[in-house]
């Protein structure tokens, strides 16, 4: 079943032969992309070395995974499907030469914005298992009920990540499958969390966080999502000096969730998986957005942007952030 | 917020080895006054301070921390000062988005010639931290 209207299907087929030249040309190993997953309206990621799997391959609006995490992780040459946000990862990982270039084919997808089937659940009343369709066309969404298809604007349905994205269009490819994306975006709702949160006292604040990370389970579910965190031993299992207990409590959830959205800072593209991953439905994206707007902020620096700039954390600028120094 | 009279801030100093902790060294040699409030850490460079250095010892209790190392563009490794620089903004900022008193994260850059700044700087901290009272940010056990 396709989530795409008619017209745009011949994005599908044109990935699924680029992707089965690349194999039979032997220029990539390996292909990762997406395929339909077990449940409607989810899709799962497809890592293959074998041509006849290509034609599993999807793209529609449910493609949420940002699939440059397994980069780092799988040998030899890889061709790739990229987001926008996935394609500033994969740059992000040039920068901290993680990957080669010349390793890797991308496959560049403009992404007019993912659909969040919560919101979509939210918005018609129903599970997603009593949906028919859900299918984008332009700025509307036309979701299917008991054959009855209603028309919403698509702003209403988009990821919260996706409302506040700035680069639609990947920012490094080797093919570009489909035209330019136009950006969607509502900015308001976007950061609403995070407006909340900054019109709060610094007391209410704290208090919000804690009860956030009290639930907290430490699967490291964030972490291992993320491809901006890549390091091979991370912080939070160091026994000499434990630097936080292993066990979950909030002041050491608090810890560990604060020094690595430092660590990603300059890195996080606002993907929004963080927050896709976590089980306890933690708003994981408010603290990496805040930071991504941070680094703006501070730095005048957009990770993955520019793949030959050095990352954020090992360049200056010899006036920039005085003004809290002594 | 408790505030009893008996109460004084305990403040960690990352202290730079080759500017503030002689700066450090030079307020005490030249027997300039400053509150016995702060605990030195020596390190190598301001730029070796980690942001987990910083919230581990907010965790530990501390009321505060400060980081002091070379005055830009005199840093002895050339440019750890300034990877600080970028390193303790950041910090400071989302600390503070997550509630943390912006007071209780501190910066200064004291040269080893700066006795009497590492004194004025000791002192200032102290009184901030006096202001805003204890640290019970962690205090809830449960």
């Amino acid at each position: 079943m396709s989530y795409l209207p008619t017209k745009n299907r011949d994005v599908e087929q044109r990935l699924r032969d680029e992707a089965k030249s690349l194999l039979e040309q032997g220029r990539v190993d390996y292909v990762i992309g997406f395929e339909p997953g077990s449940l409607k309206f989810t899709t799962t990621p497809l890592i293959t070395n074998n041509k006849d799997d290509v034609d599993h391959l999807v793209i529609n609006p449910f493609i949420v995974n940002n699939l440059s995490v397994y980069l780092t992780e799988i040998k030899g040459r890889v061709g790739i499907i990229a987001k926008g946000c996935d394609s500033r990862s994969i740059i992000s990982l040039i920068q901290d030469k993680q990957v080669v270039r010349e390793d890797i084919v991308i496959m560049g997808i403009p992404c007019p914005g993912l659909i969040d089937l919560k919101k979509v659940e939210r918005l018609v009343g129903k599970d997603r298992d009593e949906l028919d369709n859900i299918i984008r066309d332009g700025d509307k969404v036309v979701i299917t009920v008991d054959g009855q298809g209603k028309e919403y604007p698509i702003t209403e349905v988009l990821y919260d990540n996706c409302l506040g994205c700035e680069f639609p269009t990947p920012q490094e490819y080797d093919v570009l499958l489909g035209e330019p994306a136009p950006l969607v975006t509502d900015l308001t709702a976007s950061r609403q969390k995070i407006e909340m949160l900054e019109g709060m006292s610094q007391q209410q604040r704290w208090d919000f966080w804690k009860d956030e990370f009290s639930r907290c389970i430490r699967c490291y579910a964030c972490r291992n999502i993320c491809p901006a965190c890549f390091c091979e031993r991370c912080f939070v299992e160091e026994s000499e000096p434990q630097w936080v207990l292993p066990v979950p409590r909030w002041q050491d959830n608090l810890i560990f969730q604060v020094v690595r959205n430092i660590h990603v800072a300059g890195r996080c593209t606002d993907c929004g998986e963080c927050e896709r991953a976590c089980p306890m439905n933690i708003p994981l994206r408010s603290l990496a957005r805040k930071t991504y707007d941070l680094v703006d902020e501070l730095f005048h620096y957009k990770s993955g942007t520019d793949k030959e700039a050095s990352p954020l954390m090992t360049a200056y600028e010899q006036a920039e952030a005085e003004d809290f120094i002594r | 917020m408790r505030q009893d009279s008996q109460w004084e801030p305990k403040i960690v100093g990352f202290l730079c080895r080759w500017c503030s902790y002689a700066g450090a060294d030079l307020a005490g040699t030249s027997r300039k006054k400053y509150p016995a409030n702060i605990r030195i850490i020596k390190v190598p460079c301001s730029g070796r301070v980690d942001p987990l250095f910083v919230l581990k010892a907010l965790r530990l209790g501390f009321d505060g921390v400060l980081v002091s190392g070379c005055h830009p563009g005199e840093c002895h490794y050339q440019t750890g000062n300034y990877y600080a620089r970028r390193r303790i903004a950041i910090t400071k900022k989302l600390l503070e988005y997550i509630g943390i008193e912006p007071q209780r994260i501190q910066a200064s850059w004291v040269s080893a010639s700066e006795g009497g700044k590492f004194a004025q700087v000791v002192t200032e901290v102290t009184r901030e931290l006096k202001e805003i009272g204890p640290n019970e940010l962690f205090a809830d056990q449960k």
